[in-house]
């Protein structure tokens, strides 16, 4: 499974040995007033390196011919705490503020885009922020710094583009709500969207989960302080991805009925469901998409049309093991980033900040309860594994909150969702980290401001005015994955060696995408009007794997799913 | 001064009045998706191949036929009606995809005919078609919920429901076999849960209840099954299941020698798929005996007018397919989805199509034996059914003779019997009453 901290990590080691042109190191003030950047004339582009007076390290980059447009990007979640190296996938991460000024998966990547951009004209920038985890507060005064720095630096700087991937796209939203005169236009990455709490109640949700079905001792929650807290939380990070290892064995032995991990204590009459269905239960329940980097959720080994013998071999995989697969490959990624991120809020918050006492899982689980119907095993199936995790029964204890805990992290920044500026959203339908109902969340605010605007505008029209069509400033551009790319051997195993199709992973985004993307926000921020029609369709169709649609619209949350 | 008044005020209205005229002028006449000039654009999904296409792969191109033949016959308002057809293999998630395909890529005004409860539900709800308006015609599936506007507001039903067949089942057996220990075969899904409902609410019990998970049916837990009913000594089966289930069970239990009265629900008696899933073109032998029931003319009853017409279509413009139910249930579907498209208007829409059915619905031509019951307030199709005993080729004949149909709700309204009643076809089954 890809790991997107150790992409981050690759990126971190770049940039602190690298002397490319585009990138370089910062060294951390020790005063706490900003001073001002150390530039370098390198012929073609103006490079300036400083920190803010956070501490926050920062890079600049200004072409020699340039537009007037900078694009200010805010990186994603960064661990905030180092990882021992034995931790399988993430460990050897060491933390790390250095900036960054351009989105990507590799050092390749965000090099790429970068010099494509100097290239095009438009400076880029970017912090790596005073502190790392859960940072929106103090990257969005960072951010505020910054663009002053900048602007007075560089004064032809006449136009702002706030950009991030991930966190560093609640980031970006954050800032053109709070601060709508500082930037033009705005384009959040694979964006967290909404609240922490939204977030993280995803992350809670599928590691209790995760707990109660599989291995009672993730603590999950709860944690201790100092050591012992962080000792926790790495041998939760060990103990999801033993469960994780555990099923995709059993998967692999027993595809129909693969055997619950030796970790589970749940009664031999769960068990006799098959182990699979539980844990579609736990991704579905979560929000967590099924379909994956390398299961479409849809589609079985073999040929149906040879007989009628593999032809029910195939749907069966295709309905009930598929699913498990996708959700598999996801929850694995979720989990890691979930037990980190609620290790984060709690420390910043001073207390268990998760709080399922009064969730209703059925709720939660919906019309996925009908469309996973096989790969839940059936309705009787379902039920039985909801009961279990009933408030009611002593064997599935729900997590209790610290209401004081909880406020503190109500009060991290929000969102409010307002639209202040023409902003676009690249978003995949089945991200594993930040699903795309965070985009959404964000859709159906500005859905509500446009009808609002509507109403406005025929009122002031009735009143004798002129009347002014009003336009949506939200413009989602949508990574869908193809209708089918699972891949199977010659000997029907599934073969996850191909890259991760397009809509999937988590800010699994190619250059030309990213430079779409930034090339539409270029448009936006200098005309204040979102690029339409076939300017829109034919940057997207260059670009490969993006999707304008209006109509589409992705589940919220299933934070927002109250029943 | 009242009067100047009065003109002062005209003036100001007449200006407001000319202006949003004008504004509304100025906004091009809107052409619906995936209709043009010449052609109105239509899609289904449903399973081609797989465990559960047999039979129901037989819908789509028979419906298809249908509209060939209108075609050939000037189409409707001028425009040929083109239905596009997708295989979803009965598997919800692909049902999801390749509607959104419909939806986006071939851009097909609607949805026609789309199969299986849990694949439109599945729709419904991450396809969004309500949102986006675009209307699912006459799905086929009997689950109740669709019915319910306010939750799928696009979409209508045509079957009765599972809720209804349920209801009536419970009412002929209480009435007819009110002593036997009965006992009954459910999928272990919403389709099953239904019926569960209706045979709850029709205040039939059953002394065993066996479920099974859809796809999971196989030989092995047909034996299981049969085992069951037979340690429990049932005297009645209802057997509740989709075709391939209730095949499975009726040759399992031929083969140990069990034979209980057995009462076919209408999803799962297709001739087609019984002796496909058993590999046995004599397998319709099994179901002689049973009792069936339906909500349409059975298609071997050469007297329906209906049946007749659509045979001859099917003879020419379906490649002389066997005429089965199946093809019977495509045809019937096409039907009405010619009569809701002429009532939508000459320049038809998503919206006046939707309108349409609701304000003429009840109007339509169908094969069904009861009358249709869409209205603004209703998205309900068929409302009854009627029951009969399969003979020996597997075909369905009435037990009265007159076709009494048992009508209901899918609440908890009564299950009351009436004559069969229904609009005649339309001349050479080509609609002109919409």
């Amino acid at each position: 499974m890809k790991n997107l901290m150790s992409t981050k990590n690759k990126v971190i080691a770049f940039l602190a040995s690298t002397s490319l042109v585009t990138m370089t190191m910062v060294a951390l003030p020790s005063a706490a007033h900003a001073a001002d950047p150390s530039c370098t004339n390198l012929v073609v582009i103006t490079q300036c390196v400083g920190a803010t007076s956070d501490g926050a390290p920062y890079v600049v980059q200004v072409p020699a011919k340039f537009t007037g447009t900078l694009f200010l990007f805010s990186h994603g979640y960064r661990h905030f705490v180092d990882i021992p190296v034995g931790i399988p996938l993430v460990g050897g991460y060491v933390i790390t503020n250095t900036p960054q000024p351009a989105p990507g998966r590799t050092v390749a990547e965000i090099t790429q885009v970068a010099t494509s951009m100097l290239g095009k004209g438009y400076a880029v920038a970017g912090s790596g922020f005073a502190r790392q985890g859960w940072n929106v507060d103090s990257g969005l005064k960072t951010n505020v710094e910054l663009i002053a720095i900048i602007k007075k630096q560089f004064p032809k700087v006449t136009k702002v583009v706030a950009w991030g991937e991930s966190l560093g796209g609640f980031i970006t939203q954050a800032l053109a709500e709070k601060y709508p005169t500082l930037v033009d236009a705005a384009a959040p990455l694979c964006m967290a969207a909404g609240s922490v709490e939204a977030a993280l109640t995803m992350a809670g949700d599928a590691l209790w989960g995760l707990k109660t079905f599989f291995d009672p001792t993730i603590v999950g929650s709860n944690y201790a302080a100092g050591a012992a807290g962080y000792a926790q939380a790495m041998g939760d990070i060990v103990k999801v991805l033993t469960v994780a290892g555990t099923l995709q064995a059993a998967i692999s032995a027993n595809p129909s009925a693969p055997a619950w991990p030796a970790t589970s204590t749940v009664p031999a009459s769960l068990k006799a469901i098959p182990s699979r269905s539980a844990l579609v239960l736990v991704g579905v329940m979560s929000g967590v998409p099924t379909q994956s980097a390398h299961f479409d959720n849809s589609t079985g080994p073999g040929d149906p049309t040879s007989s009628a013998a593999a032809a029910s071999a195939y749907v069966s995989y295709a309905a009930a093991i598929s699913p498990a697969l996708g959700t598999l490959e996801n929850i694995t990624a979720a989990a890691i980033l979930g037990v980190m991120a609620t290790y984060d809020v709690e420390l910043q918050s001073g207390g268990t900040v998760f709080d399922n006492t009064k969730t209703d899982y059925a709720a939660r689980l919906g019309s996925d309860l009908y469309t996973y119907g096989s790969a839940l095993s059936g309705l009787d199936a379902a039920s039985g594994m909801l009961a279990y995790l009933s408030p009611l029964n002593p064997a599935a204890p729900r997590v209790v909150g610290n209401p004081t805990a909880i406020a503190k992290m109500r009060a991290l920044m929000s969102h409010t969702g307002k639209i202040n500026v023409p902003t676009i959203t690249l978003a995949a339908v089945a991200d594993n980290a930040t699903p795309a109902g965070h985009v959404q969340w964000l859709a159906d605010r500005a859905a509500e401001q446009l009808t609002a605007s509507r109403a406005a505008a025929k009122a002031a029209f009735l009143a004798g005015g002129t009347y002014v069509k009003p336009a949506s400033k939200l413009m989602s551009i949508w990574q869908k994955t193809p209708t089918k790319y699972s891949k199977y051997t010659a000997a029907g195993s599934p073969d996850t060696t191909p890259a991760g199709a397009n809509g999937t992973g988590h800010c699994n985004t190619t250059p030309a995408q990213n430079l779409a993307i930034a090339d539409l926000a270029y448009a936006a921020a200098n005309t204040g009007q979102l690029v339409v029609g076939g300017k829109l369709l034919t940057t997207l169709r260059k670009a490969g794997g993006l999707s304008y649609d209006p109509g589409f619209q992705a589940s919220l949350l299933k934070f927002y799913n109250k029943g | 001064m009242i009067g100047s008044k009065r003109k002062g005020l005209g003036v100001v209205t007449t200006a407001a009045i000319a202006t949003s005229a004008l504004l509304i002028s100025a906004i091009p006449a809107h052409a619906e998706v995936g209709v043009s000039s010449s052609e109105i654009k239509l899609g289904i999904t449903l399973p081609l191949t797989g465990p559960a296409s047999p039979g129901y792969s037989k819908i789509a191109p028979a419906m298809k036929a249908y509209f060939a033949y209108v075609n050939a016959n000037g189409g409707v308002n001028g425009r040929k009606i083109t239905l596009v057809i997708k295989d979803d293999q009965y598997i919800p998630q692909q049902a999801i995809n390749l509607t959104n395909e419909l939806i986006l890529k071939d851009k097909v005004m609607a949805m026609v005919g789309a199969l299986g409860t849990a694949n439109n539900l599945a729709v419904a709800s991450k396809v969004q078609i309500a949102s986006r308006g675009v209307p699912s015609l006459f799905v086929n599936t009997g689950y109740s919920g669709f019915a319910d506007k306010k939750k799928f507001p696009t979409t209508f039903s045509l079957f009765p429901s599972y809720v209804m067949e349920a209801k009536a089942i419970a009412t002929y057996v209480k009435e007819n076999l009110p002593t036997a220990k009965t006992c009954v075969l459910l999928q272990n899904d919403d389709f099953g849960a239904d019926a569960a409902a209706g045979f709850k609410t029709g205040g039939l019990t059953f002394t065993e209840t066996i479920k099974y998970v859809s796809g999971t049916q196989s030989s092995a837990t047909g034996q299981t099954w049969v085992g069951k009913f037979a340690a429990a000594k049932c005297e009645v089966v209802v057997l509740f299941g989709v075709g391939s289930a209730n095949a499975i069970a009726l040759g399992v239990a031929a083969a140990g020698g069990y034979k209980p009265q057995w009462i076919l629900g209408s999803v799962g008696s297709d001739v087609t798929t019984i002796k496909i899933t058993l590999n046995n073109p004599q397998a319709t032998a099994l179901m002689n005996g049973a009792i069936g029931v339906s909500w349409a003319p059975d298609s071997s009853d050469l007297t329906d007018e209906y049946v007749k017409q659509f045979r001859e279509i099917n003879t020419t413009y379906n490649a002389g397919a066997v005429f089965d139910n199946n093809v019977m249930v495509g045809m019937n579907e096409g039907l009405l989805v010619v009569q809701a498209l002429r009532a939508a208007g000459s320049n038809p829409t998503r919206k006046s199509l939707i309108a349409a059915i609701e304000k003429k619905g009840s109007t339509f031509a169908t094969a069904g034996y009861s009358t249709l019951a869409y209205s603004a307030t209703s998205h309900v199709g068929q409302t009854g059914f009627w029951f009969g005993k399969y003979n020996l080729a597997g075909e369905l004949k009435s037990v009265d003779g007159k076709y009494t149909m048992y009508t209901t709700d899918s609440a908890a309204g009564p299950v009351v019997k009436a004559e069969q009643k229904r609009l005649p076809m339309p001349a050479k089954g080509l609609p002109s009453n919409s």
